[in-house]
């Protein structure tokens, strides 16, 4: 390319799109653009030919963000033209050397972060390239050799990664299916000692639930199980006599049977936690496997089922006859929860009883009562509630102690302790006043702020997602906070009063058409459509004005900044410049090649210029000097 | 084209003139080849390549890793891609593993002129070795006083067998094959020697292109060179102006006269070359290419005159190539200028190369079409094809990505192969319609793919 391309005739189009679309500061070339360039390309050849020679003169700026975004156009139309690749591949290694930057002499222009960026774009589509038009391209097959070969560039390998990846999945599946087999081959080798292992479980345990059945059968009622008194007096109570009547109707260990119990415990531990899941997992390679002998999986498959079938029912058989070790442990576990929980009613950690806790006791206390329903507090079970629900919530102190009230004095040394070897003198009867200890009693509390729940700003973003900065009253960004619904859209609540016409309209509106649609219009309605069409009259008249005003203005500004132009360069630049102001500073190309002044780059300047260094040499100097006269006072 | 077959079956024109006309077509349509792949062995810069002349078939390079192999370049070895793409691997390779092998890099290989059967290589390890093809031995060994840049045989030489060799020692050395010994030291460099040609017109006449930027011509049966090709002595086209005889215009642009010249140089001659004034006359009188002879063959080549200083280039000469008709010398120099030289007049024709880059540091191979009207010129990592007369840039032949070393047309198939020091071996061959139309139906994944 060392002659200039001859100026494209004036009817193609191409070149300008490319331009425009190149000159931009977004990471992606703007989707209508690069729309309008291909229907452009697509119109003729020699806009393909103007579009491979515009994109060439782009990616010689020296700016990657043109560079980069011609790339992109280029892989756009490299993909899709056969035309532009036959015309594009010739100067391959001028694009190669242009976006790679792959020669020493010709390194990628600024900013660096881009430049990065262009580079790996550049060598992934190169690998695209060469994978899908490799084969019709030298050229292509060509540079990916350079880079790959002899510059050693690490190419992204996407195709012989996804066939690596493929051939992984299959060796798994092939290890899988092979331990399948071989787990296959097991089971039909020991199959026949399975299921006679299991068999023989399963009769034990029908055995034993054959002799304590029997037992219980010849056996009187028992009186129910420690700690269940019966208290008729309430509902609640009632009903859980019933159960505990209904539990009595099961058969319950005891001393006589303890061992056919614990035989019966064994084989069912036995049953449900080795048996169970082995066929469950003999059932499940079955249905895997890959096997070729189909009758063996078959017949192994549905005899597996039915001992399934056969280790549930007599796990329902134990769990009826309630001698199940779960029933047990669980009603243990349930103890130990309250044990739990009143010792922690009376020393919470935080030393503060919150709310939920207080609940949490009433709630076990209500508990123990419907369990234990203890004499004391058995008055009545509403009343103690109501009182709790009434009862403050004290943060915990010596107070809560059973001193309440009790005016007597103290002991100071009440604990005993040895003050014997001390210095000094000692009274082993130093007594507290009880004025003193009501004055230490006193109960105090502290102030403690009501945790405010701040709520987040969740004004929508322009990257997408809600802003969730959480201020009290203004976000910085968005201003007031207003409450919003999920898609960042303030509701309006206690707007100006038009504000609120409207939205009173619009539901009016809603309403309607809701009705409207039932063919069910009142009087009311009516009237309320009426009300919005002259307002909505008033409402066009007085945009219309507005409009015309905006139009007008407009019309001044440019005739100013027309003659502006026209009179001096100055004053132009000083419109401009109040238009600028005006304006937020948008990002140019220019500025993207800007260094950007950090905080490190401000500290370097202060620290790093010649005055500071200087300055701190001789502090230095100085204080070495004053150092070795100390060190060597006599000498000169 | 099919109306010139039609005019050439009706005798309207000649044979010749048509095979002409379809070759320069062809050689105007060169590109890339994508169909035809030479699979480089060589794992550095080619340095030298060269196609037989017996056959035009086997392919000859030469790396810088010290490596020489030889393709076929008719018969392709493989297919690959769908059968789309011919691959020539190589026959024969011999690199430093080989125990004759050469220690450092290679500068040149060449063929034996007359069959395929030997071919020479000179490397920068100081040798310079001849090789029996079918064995792949060396069969002979010259050491030279210097790393070896080049290396020439004469194509139409029948009276001897003679390698030139130039080195970075400022003599020239002719080595012998039927000997097995340096028959002549040629001093008149006053550097390193980068690029040797033989003459294609007389077999006795020996072109040399130095470091010093002189180019001198020797002939190999009389001592010294007889000239030394001065840039500043140019002439207006193609041939030395009808109107002025051409004897007088070379005799008096010299600026010893030429009385005075035989008078000191005959008995320098007699001194040195005792057989050699004899056979003189003889010779001058049946060369054609040189009738200003007389007066040249009498200087004697260490003499100090300004003649003997005179430069063909600012720096180095780094190529030389003559047309195949022996009338014309194109040399290319570090100062990056392609130079014609009218070899009759020993003028510069001042034909104005375009605007060029050249490599300055390695020996370049230069390739002329033979009915010299086209030069192929490594620039850098392009092929620049050059009018000879016009000096207009004719085509640009990218595709490598480092510095081309050398280019050679295989005039027969109008193809051009080239080395460089990207470890490539390119094919650069016309555009074939007919393949483009056989590979129109296997080649669907290459189509336009407007999607929207």
């Amino acid at each position: 390319m060392e002659m200039p391309p001859p100026p494209p005739p004036p009817e193609v189009t191409t070149p300008r799109l490319i331009e425009k679309a190149t000159n931009s500061t977004d990471p992606e070339v703007d989707p209508r653009l690069l729309k309008a360039i291909k229907s452009a390309a697509r119109f003729s050849d020699e806009e393909i030919r103007a579009a491979a020679d515009a994109l060439m003169d782009q990616m010689k700026k020296p700016h990657s963000q043109v560079r980069y975004l011609a790339v992109h156009v280029v892989d756009e139309l490299f993909m899709r033209s056969k035309l532009f690749r036959a015309h594009f591949v010739v100067n391959l290694d001028q694009f190669l050397s242009l976006s790679v930057g792959f020669r020493k002499n010709l390194p990628l222009p600024p900013p660096s972060a881009i430049a990065t960026n262009l580079r790996s774009k550049s060598i992934e589509i190169l690998e695209k390239w060469n994978a899908s038009f490799g084969i019709h391209y030298k050229q292509l097959r060509l540079g990916f050799d350079y880079l790959k070969d002899t510059l050693r560039f690490q190419f992204p390998n996407r195709i012989e990664n996804a066939a690596r990846m493929q051939q992984e999945r299959r060796e798994r599946q092939l290890r899988t299916m092979q331990i399948l087999v071989n787990k296959f081959e097991d089971l039909k080798e020991n199959f026949t000692s399975i299921k006679s292992d299991i068999q023989l479980t399963v009769d034990e345990i029908r055995e034993c639930l054959g002799i304590a059945t029997i037992e219980k059968e010849n056996r009187l009622h028992f009186p129910p199980v420690d700690g269940e008194f019966e208290e008729p007096s309430s509902i609640l109570l009632r009903q859980i006599r019933l159960e505990s009547l209904k539990e009595g109707d099961k058969v319950h260990e005891n001393s006589e049977n303890k061992a056919i119990f614990d035989a019966l415990r064994e084989s069912y531990k036995l049953l449900t936690s080795k048996h169970l899941p082995s066929v469950q997992e003999w059932i499940s390679v079955l249905v895997r496997v890959d096997a070729t002998d189909n009758t063996f999986r078959d017949t192994a498959l549905k005899e597996f089922i039915d001992i399934r079938n056969l280790i549930l029912s007599v796990k329902k058989e134990c769990s009826e006859l309630g001698v199940s070790l779960g029933q047990n442990t669980a009603r243990d576990e349930d103890e130990d929860l309250w044990e739990e929980g009143k010792v922690e009613a009376y020393e919470p950690s935080d030393h503060t009883l919150t709310e939920p806790s207080a609940k949490r006791r009433i709630e076990k206390s209500s508990s123990a009562e419907s369990e234990f329903s203890v004499g004391e507090i058995s008055s009545s079970v509403a009343d103690r509630g109501k009182l709790l629900a009434e009862a403050p919530v004290l943060a915990w102190s010596p107070l809560l102690f059973d001193k309440w009230g009790s005016q007597s004095d103290v002991l100071a040394n009440h604990r005993g302790l040895e003050v014997e070897s001390h210095w000094g003198r000692v009274d082993p009867d130093a007594v507290i006043p009880a004025e003193k200890i009501a004055e230490l009693n006193v109960h105090r509390a502290f102030y403690k702020e009501e945790p405010v729940e701040i709520r987040p700003c969740l004004a929508p973003l322009k990257k997408g997602g809600l802003c969730q900065r959480r201020d009290l009253r203004h976000c910085p960004f968005h201003g007031p906070i207003i409450p919003r619904d999920t898609e960042g859209n303030p509701i309006e609540q206690g707007l100006p009063a038009q504000a609120c016409d409207e939205k009173h309209s619009e539901e009016a509106d809603n309403e309607l058409a809701e009705d409207e649609s039932f063919n069910e219009s009142t009087d009311l309605q009516l009237a309320r459509q009426a009300v919005r069409n002259v307002r909505g009259r008033d409402r066009e008249a007085k945009s219309l004005k507005r409009a015309k005003l905006a139009r007008i203005r407009r019309h001044n500004e440019e005739v100013l900044r027309a003659a502006a132009i026209a009179s001096t360069s100055y004053s132009a630049e000083a419109l401009h410049d109040d238009g600028g102001a005006v304006k937020a500073k948008k990002a140019t190309l220019a500025s993207m090649l800007k260094k950007k002044v950090t905080a490190r780059d401000r500290i370097a300047d202060r620290l790093l210029n010649s005055r500071a260094t200087d300055s701190s040499i001789r502090q230095l100097k100085l204080g070495e000097d004053s150092k070795y006269r100390e060190a060597f006072p006599n000498q000169w | 084209m099919w109306k010139e077959v039609r005019d050439r079956e009706a005798g309207k024109i000649l044979p010749r003139l048509f095979t002409s006309r379809v070759r320069s077509r062809r050689v105007a349509a060169l590109q890339l080849s994508n169909h035809k792949e030479i699979i480089s062995a060589h794992r550095g810069a080619i340095n030298s390549i060269q196609v037989d002349l017996t056959e035009g078939r086997y392919l000859l390079s030469g790396a810088s890793d010290a490596s020489v192999a030889i393709y076929d370049i008719q018969q392709a070895s493989d297919y690959g891609e769908r059968g789309l793409i011919a691959k020539h691997r190589s026959l024969l390779f011999v690199d430093k593993q080989h125990e004759h092998g050469h220690k450092f890099a290679i500068s040149s290989a060449i063929w034996y002129p007359i069959d395929t059967g030997l071919f020479i290589t000179g490397s920068f390890d100081h040798d310079i070795k001849v090789w029996d093809t079918n064995t792949a031995q060396a069969i002979m060994a010259y050491k030279m006083p210097g790393k070896v840049y080049g290396t020439a045989m004469s194509s139409i030489a029948t009276a001897h067998m003679l390698i030139a060799a130039g080195s970075a020692d400022v003599q020239v050395r002719l080595c012998d094959i039927a000997s097995g010994a340096f028959t002549h030291t040629l001093s008149g460099h006053r550097d390193g020697v980068m690029t040797l040609e033989w003459s294609s017109s007389s077999e006795w006449v020996l072109m040399t292109g130095g470091c010093d930027g002189a180019i001198r011509f020797w002939d190999v049966r009389q001592a010294g060179c007889f000239l030394v090709l001065d840039q500043l002595r140019s002439q207006l086209g193609r041939r030395p102006p009808l109107t002025e005889n051409p004897l007088k215009k070379v005799n008096a642009s010299r600026i010893t006269p030429a009385g005075k010249n035989s008078a000191r140089a005959s008995p320098s001659h007699k001194r040195v070359l005792p057989g050699n004034a004899m056979k003189n006359s003889t010779a001058s009188t049946k060369r054609h290419n040189f009738p200003r002879g007389s007066a040249a063959q009498r200087l004697h080549p260490g003499m100090s005159s300004s003649l003997n200083r005179a430069t063909a280039h600012y720096g180095a000469v780094t190529g030389l190539r003559a047309t195949s008709d022996g009338m014309y010398l194109l040399s290319s120099g570090s100062d990056s200028r392609l130079r014609l030289w009218d070899v009759e007049s020993g003028c510069n024709t001042l034909v104005n190369f375009e605007a060029m880059r050249l490599q300055t540091s390695k020996p370049l191979q230069l390739a002329v079409t033979h009915d010299s009207s086209v030069v192929f010129v490594p620039c850098m990592t392009s092929i620049r094809a050059y009018h000879l007369w016009s000096g207009v840039t004719f085509q640009t032949l990218r595709g490598h990505y480092e510095s081309v070393n050398c280019c050679y047309i295989n005039w027969h198939d109008q193809e051009i192969y080239s080395g460089s020091n990207d470890r490539k071996i390119l094919v650069w061959s016309p555009i074939s319609s007919t393949v483009s139309e056989m590979e129109g139906e296997s080649k669907a994944a290459d189509q336009d793919n407007w999607s929207d």
